[in-house]
């Protein structure tokens, strides 16, 4: 029972006006800055995340060498920084809350 | 609801909490303009891994926080995408959720009941709504720092989600790309898929078969 008249292959009647339209318009480049915000946002984060990791691995190995550290703090330091990491991925699936805010 | 007698609009946007504060403007980095939108997206495809390597899981993360945190970014992403094509996504120009003549996607309203045919835009509205409840249901999405995902999460939450969330992408794609093109989105369009398939692809959480319509372009978007 499909109508193949507005079948994919072809623009429905009166695209153009209503792509022209304010409307369109408006959810078109909400959509596009949505993107460019995402991209740069998560390109920001994946990075950044990457060199804190980094640095902490750099500072624990080197605590390790001067055996500065016990083997058990060691771990305790690299689980508590884990834990930090984790909260901060997990509050940027929340959306934000009124009750957030105290 | 009903603008104007043209289609039904819901605004599902589950706003994320790392979109900029308003309070932030950011000068300098704001990027607002098409040419740059198009350059970092074009950026993102052009150049080998970026994206694949985004979707890796970051030392020492649990897997569970990772996934979940992809099903809310994807369904942001598609209510971006459908949301600029409602205009032409109607129970008139699409009164079946198909993907190609050989798909169609039914919708269940009740639990044990038979799933019905329902339209293109009654379908998204369906979809868009369970995802809200289960990322709204503490027990599935925990919001406490405290809280616990349920046991085997992504084999029965987040699979399921990415499963139904991809047929939005093959409605678009099969239906809606001429719209696309017009519009000049088929650039995030082609991005956000790409991200989805290699997002899937990476925690292996959908085969094959759950690509149905679009099976070819996925193999045509991972040889890139
Ligand atoms: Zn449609």
């Amino acid at each position: 029972d499909i109508d193949i008249t507005s079948s994919p292959k072809k623009l429905p009647a009166g695209f153009h006006e209503k792509a022209k339209s304010h409307k369109t318009q408006r959810v078109v480049s909400v959509c596009q800055m949505y993107f460019l915000d995402y991209y740069c946002d998560m390109f920001d984060y994946v990075i950044s995340r990457r060199q804190r990791t980094k640095r902490v691995l750099e500072y624990l190995s080197q605590q390790r060498a001067q055996k500065s550290l016990g083997n058990e703090r060691l771990n305790e330091e690299w689980t508590g920084y884990l834990q930090k990491e984790h909260e901060v991925l997990r509050k940027r699936r929340l959306k934000p809350k009124n009750k957030d805010f105290e | 609801m009903r603008e104007n007698g043209g289609p039904v609009v819901t605004d599902f946007n589950y706003t994320p909490s790392h979109q900029k504060q308003f309070l932030q403007p950011a000068v300098g980095t704001t990027v607002s303009s098409h040419q740059d939108l198009k350059q970092i997206v074009e950026m993102t495809l052009g150049s080998e891994g970026v994206l694949n390597q985004a979707v890796k899981l970051p030392r020492g993360e649990d897997e569970n926080e990772w996934c979940a945190v992809h099903c809310v970014d994807f369904y942001n992403q598609i209510n971006m995408l459908y949301g600029t094509i409602t205009e032409f996504c109607s129970p008139q120009s699409c009164p079946r959720m198909i993907a190609t003549n050989e798909y169609e996607y039914l919708w269940c309203f009740q639990k044990g009941q038979v799933p019905v045919a329902v339209s293109a835009p009654k379908y998204v509205e369906c979809l868009m709504r369970w995802c809200q409840d289960q990322f709204d249901d503490e027990s599935i999405f925990p919001a406490k720092l405290s809280g616990q995902f349920p046991p085997k999460f992504i084999s029965k939450y987040v699979v399921q989600m990415l499963r139904r969330l991809f047929r939005v992408y093959a409605h678009i794609y099969c239906h809606h790309f001429n719209e696309i093109l017009e519009l000049n989105l088929q650039t995030v369009l082609n991005t956000s898929f790409r991200h989805f398939c290699l997002f899937s692809q990476e925690f292996e959480l959908l085969r094959p078969a759950d690509f149905g319509p679009l099976l070819e372009l996925v193999m045509e978007l991972r040889d890139r």
